[in-house]
């Protein structure tokens, strides 16, 4: 994995937008090359006792400081576009492989969702920080070419001594590169240990107290603060130490000029205004030299985040997380990634054939084999941890690599890609614990699709129409994050119209019953049934049993067909 | 500032938590004078090596004072480096001790207190808010510190030079600090619009990857993918914002000194033309004003830092007036060994009028066992918090050993009465900090004993074992016969029992009952019951109905008798109707 390339990738993610920054900043970095030319020359005319001059250079000065300020401006401006556009690609190139419903474009789920996000967050940062660190050395370098050319022709020896803190400089940030991000991570960690500390002594308090321990317990806890107080200063003084070794050499440099150049300095062939010329580039002598040594620190860095973020993309390869697309953040209308929809197969007959699921490595379905014939209504059945809920996923394609085996078929035919085929218009799924987004109510049962009618008669049919229709906002009510607003049935039903609203093929229902009542069940039953769909569902209720063409009971990974 | 009298109070609420410190914060601000005043020297250096070549000084001068400007620079970054050790250093020690501080107070806060806060809450009060502070001191009161010394100093030196130069340049320096300081509020909102946007953003990616499965088997991933670039698109509008509202100030920043430079010039120019200053003080003018740029800038990035300090302040007060209603003013102690306890016509409500107890009588012998019994919200948590006076009586008294309970000191009540509280909290530690709260006075041997003694051998060869928060690697029982083993450790003269409802295995039952047993002898003992089945071997049983105590007498007495409350409870069956709390 090479970090310089994949970076290149994300870098070009918006080409005209990324290199139209990098000059503008290139020009502002190297715009007091300019400034320090005019200041010199105003001391010069002062020494000459030019005063009309110095006047004139004056106002120069003043108009040239004016033009860095836009300069600065637009660059600024454009660049935190840019930086948000980095990893703002990084994060849809993850999420889009997390989200992706064709098989081989699907990541590796991940164990924790808010776990995952660090990835979105500092990981995408660090690379868009890595870039960062180039645009920073890139103009630095010029800068310090430019003005290198400039002082050479006052005094090229007194130019050459530079090299010296330059050096020195990018030695130190780089030495102590390893050692202030190490502070960091130990603050940090120190932090995290006093605030568990701080939270278990709260949230324990009632048995803190009883037993009269709060003295030890906070002495326990001051310990904690203390080593936090020693990786803080470590991490703080750290910090200002590669900092001052930097600004240092403002004065080491101008000092080290004089001394080589004392000789011309006393002859006067070294004037004031040169003295100025140097004094004034000498403010940014350690900007080239730091940026090399943070950017080398940020290279190692970037690794690590392309490293953890591989695992969030389809086969583990950490070239997708570069995948170039083009978002176009800014402007009137964002592009917009396209929805990929199947063309519509109708079904006859559904086939499974010895489909095996593993979860972790163990059996939780043992080949189990089932035919659907259109229009009917399957019923899974059987026990808390039977395998019916993988079986659903694993016939769907929902599993992850190799976790399912077997063959499912479509009228007869093999489908090679269950996820990519089996969803709407062909299929659509119910999951036990429906998750909602917070957007509105129409938006999460439509996901993207643009069909009025059909979201009202899909309502009608997972029976909420009315409950909607009391709502204030209708179709248009924000449900608020992950559907807060609704009651637990809503939700579910809510989920259930989202399944419906194409009208699909197939619909797969896991354990529709486990958020509403009876009643309600029956007239869902009912309503499916009337609508004519061809329904596979997971259910325990007698009313769903008995109105089911087939039950199939599941018990321990293995499917059969109800006796009796 | 709009609120003048509460902001001072804030800063007299910080004066005085420094008070005690007040000998470092001295020496902090002669380092920190120190090393703000050593820029002032190298401009001067330069002039001096100006004026001094054009007037024809030996070489060995011009090299020592090139020297000199070496050493400048190096010794001022040191110092430099100095000041943020030392300054990082006291005001960490001066607010742990405020966090310390806080700690205890919130402890020794109400029950209530406890119950209407969540743990997170509270940490982010006496961490987050402490740390607002901690940085005031250690950054903002450096660096704006600093930079009002370095201006002074400027001032100085330059009227030294010439009173002219040196009133100009204190004009120069006041309104350029007060442009800067005008823009305050800059950008705060701004910053704050881009922090909520990013927390629509990763708010959002958290949905979308816990909603995946369905997502992607309704066809609804491009959908998902869309809605996270509508987020993208509101990040990048307002960082664009927050980055304009910047620059604003930038631009002032950076006028200020552009014009300070060409006042330099110009002025300097006519200045020498008339012979009050020699070239070289020109140069330090000049230099000068550029100088101002750091501290200007500083300026800018620190307002934001008080005004999160002011805030932390605000909030820190506001922790500290809280108020616990259980005061320690009590000095008689109850005479040694098991206690009595006595409630006579106790009332008691939350403040709310609904009354939780209503007229409770009950009275038990020292060294007696007595089981309460009832349903969940009848009174018998109530009333078992009023004897550890966790909560006081709203009206009546409840004594211990014949003593008012507000008349024994709190110290002696927390050693003599302990609580086996129905969930046991376990901290994360080894299992000797779980069995002493990490008091460092207990021996091995009495740890190892305790638990011994609770039928927790297992534990007693591995002290230094880590245990999680959440009493990683213990069972349910085994947590519970530790809470016991904490009690054994103490040998307090009352225990109120909690019992669990957890579901234990029934070979840890017998252990938890065996130990029972031990723990029960020569103490006085309440046990509020869950199950009927661990009411076998008290003394006494005392029915608790609606804040009443309906009935009360000797355990066996009332088993006789058919037509007690208690006897038709046994007959109902092993389990009492018990609702989850």
């Amino acid at each position: 994995m090479n970090p310089w390339r994949l970076s290149w990738r994300v870098s070009q993610h918006e080409p005209a937008l990324a290199w139209s920054s990098v000059l503008l900043w290139t020009a502002f970095f190297t715009f007091p090359v300019v400034i320090g030319l005019i200041v010199g020359e105003a001391f010069s005319a002062l020494d000459r006792g030019d005063l009309g001059t110095a006047r004139l250079v004056a106002i120069a000065l003043l108009v040239a400081e004016g033009v860095r300020m836009v300069l600065l401006h637009v660059a600024a401006t454009r660049f935190t576009r840019v930086w948000v556009s980095w990893q703002s690609s990084i994060r849809a190139n993850l999420l889009s492989d997390q989200l992706a419903d064709v098989r081989d474009e699907l990541g590796r789920p991940v164990p924790s969702p808010s776990g995952a996000l660090s990835h979105f967050r500092d990981d995408a940062e660090d690379v868009a920080r890595f870039i960062d660190g180039w645009v920073d050395v890139f103009g630095a370098a010029v800068f310090t070419i430019a003005a290198g050319i400039v002082l050479a022709t006052i005094d090229p020896v007194a130019t050459l001594v530079l090299v010296v803190p330059i050096l020195l400089v990018a030695a130190i940030t780089w030495y102590f590169g390893d050692a202030v991000g190490d502070a960091r991570r130990a603050d940090r960690e120190a932090t995290a240990r006093v605030t568990a500390a701080l939270g278990e002594v709260v949230g324990a308090a009632l048995t803190i107290k009883v037993n009269g321990a709060s003295r030890p317990v906070l002495d326990h806890v001051g310990s904690t603060m203390d080593e936090r107080r020693h990786t803080a200063v470590r991490d703080r003084t750290l910090d200002a130490l590669v900092r001052a070794v930097g600004s240092s050499m403002t004065d080491v440099g101008l000092g080290l000029v004089l001394l080589v150049a004392a000789v011309r300095v006393r002859s006067g062939a070294f004037d004031v205004g040169d003295l100025v010329i140097f004094a004034t580039y000498l403010t940014w002598i350690g900007f080239l030299p730091r940026m090399i040594g943070v950017t080398i620190t940020r290279r190692r860095q970037a690794m690590v985040a392309f490293d953890r973020m591989r695992l969030l993309v389809a086969d583990d390869e950490a070239e997708r997380t570069s995948t170039q697309r083009h978002l176009a953040l800014h402007g009137d209308a964002p592009l917009r990634p396209e929805r990929r929809v199947p063309e519509r197969v109708r079904l006859d007959r559904l086939e499974v054939h010895d489909l095996t699921v593993r979860f972790g490595g163990e059996v939780v379905v043992d080949a189990a084999s089932c035919t659907i014939p259109a229009g009917s209504l399957t019923v899974v059945t059987g026990r808390v941890g039977a395998g019916k809920t993988s079986f659903l996923r694993g016939l769907l394609g929902l599993t992850w690599g190799d976790d399912a085996e077997g063959t499912v078929m479509w009228n007869g035919r093999v489908l090679d890609d269950r996820a990519a085929f089996l969803v709407p218009p062909n299929a659509a799924f119910l999951p036990q614990v429906p998750h909602l987004l917070s957007e509105t109510l129409g938006e999460n049962v439509l996901l993207g699709s643009d069909d009025p009618a059909g979201l009202l008669d899909a309502l009608d049919l997972a029976q909420v129409e009315l409950e909607v229709d009391a709502m204030r906002d209708g179709i248009a009510t924000r449900i608020g994050p992950r559907g807060v607003r609704l009651s637990g049935g809503q939700r579910q039903r809510v989920a259930a119209a989202r399944a419906f609203v194409q009208r699909p093929e197939l619909v797969v229902l896991d354990d529709l019953s486990s958020a509403v009542d009876v009643a309600t069940e029956l007239a869902l039953w009912e309503a499916m049934a009337q609508a004519g769909m061809t329904v596979l569902a997971v259910a325990n209720r007698p009313v769903a049993i008995a109105r089911a063409d087939q039950v199939l009971v599941m018990e321990g990974g293995r499917l059969r067909a109800r006796a009796d | 500032m709009v609120d003048s009298s509460g902001t001072s109070a804030h800063w007299r609420g910080l004066a005085e938590l420094l008070r005690p410190h007040r000998r470092r914060y001295l020496v902090l601000g002669a380092v920190l004078g120190v090393a703000s005043s050593i820029p002032l020297l190298s401009p001067l250096i330069v002039g001096r090596v100006v004026d001094r070549a054009a007037e024809g000084a030996e070489l060995e001068e011009l090299t020592a004072l090139a020297a000199a400007l070496v050493a400048v620079g190096l010794v001022g970054q040191a110092v430099a480096v100095l000041v943020a050790w030392f300054a990082t250093r006291t005001a960490w020690q001066t607010t742990n001790e405020l966090r310390l501080e806080l700690a205890d107070h919130v402890l020794a806060l109400d029950h209530e207190f406890h119950r209407s806060h969540t743990a997170g809450e509270l940490v982010q009060r006496i961490d987050g808010d402490v740390t607002a502070v901690s940085d005031f001191l250690s950054q903002v009161v450096v660096k704006i510190g600093g930079a009002l010394v370095t201006v002074a100093g400027m001032v100085v030196v330059l009227t030294l030079l010439d009173w002219r130069i040196g009133l100009a340049m204190a004009v120069y320096v006041a309104v350029a600090f007060a442009a800067v300081g005008s823009r305050r509020n800059h950008a705060v909102e701004e910053s704050s619009d881009e922090l909520s946007a990013h927390a629509r953003l990763y708010g959002g990616i958290e949905e979308r990857l816990a909603a995946s499965e369905d997502l992607r088997s309704n066809g609804g991933g491009a959908y998902a993918v869309q809605g996270f670039v509508d987020h993208s698109v509101e990040v990048a509008e307002t960082a664009v914002a927050r980055e304009r509202a910047y620059l604003r100030v930038w631009r002032i920043v950076s006028l200020g000194i552009a014009s300070g430079a060409v006042l330099s010039i110009l002025g300097g120019g006519v200045l020498v033309e008339r012979g009050i200053i020699t070239v070289g003080t020109a140069v330090v003018l000049f230099q000068y004003s550029q100088l101002l740029r750091r501290p200007l800038e500083e300026l800018m990035d620190q307002l934001q830092v008080i005004q999160k300090a002011t805030g932390g302040m605000r909030r820190v007060l506001e922790l500290r007036a809280e108020r616990p209603t259980i005061v320690d003013c009590g000095s008689t102690s109850p005479p040694a060994g098991a206690l009595s306890v006595e409630l006579d016509a106790v009332d008691f409500d939350y403040g709310d009028g609904e009354r939780v107890l209503d007229g409770v009588d009950l009275h038990l012998g020292a060294g007696r066992s007595l089981g309460l019994v009832g349903r969940t919200g009848s009174g018998k948590t109530t009333i078992s918090r009023l004897v550890l006076r966790l909560i006081e009586t709203t009206r009546g008294e409840v004594s211990l050993g014949g003593v008012a309970i507000a008349d024994v000191p709190l110290a002696e009540l927390r050693r003599r009465v302990a609580l086996v509280p129905q969930e046991v909290q376990l901290v994360a530690g080894t299992v000797r900090d779980n069995v002493t709260l990490f008091d460092a006075d207990r021996s091995d041997d009495d740890v190892r004993d305790a638990l011994v003694q609770v039928g927790l051998e297992r534990l007693a060869d591995g002290l230094d074992r880590e245990l999680g928060a959440a009493g990683t690697g213990l069972s349910a029982g085994e947590s519970q016969l530790l809470a016991l083993a904490r009690i054994w450790l103490r040998d307090p003269d009352l225990v109120v029992l909690d019992e669990a409802t957890a579901r234990v295995d029934p070979v840890t039952e017998a252990r938890l009952e065996a130990a029972l047993d031990a723990l029960v002898r020569d103490r006085t003992v309440i046990v509020i019951a869950h199950r009927l089945s661990t009411l076998r071997q008290l003394d006494e049983i005392a029915v608790v109905e609606r804040g009443r105590v309906v009935e009360h007498g000797e355990r066996v007495a009332l088993e006789r008798e058919p037509t007690s409350r208690y006897a038709a409870l046994l007959r109902t069956g092993a389990e009492l109707p018990e609702l989850a709390p």
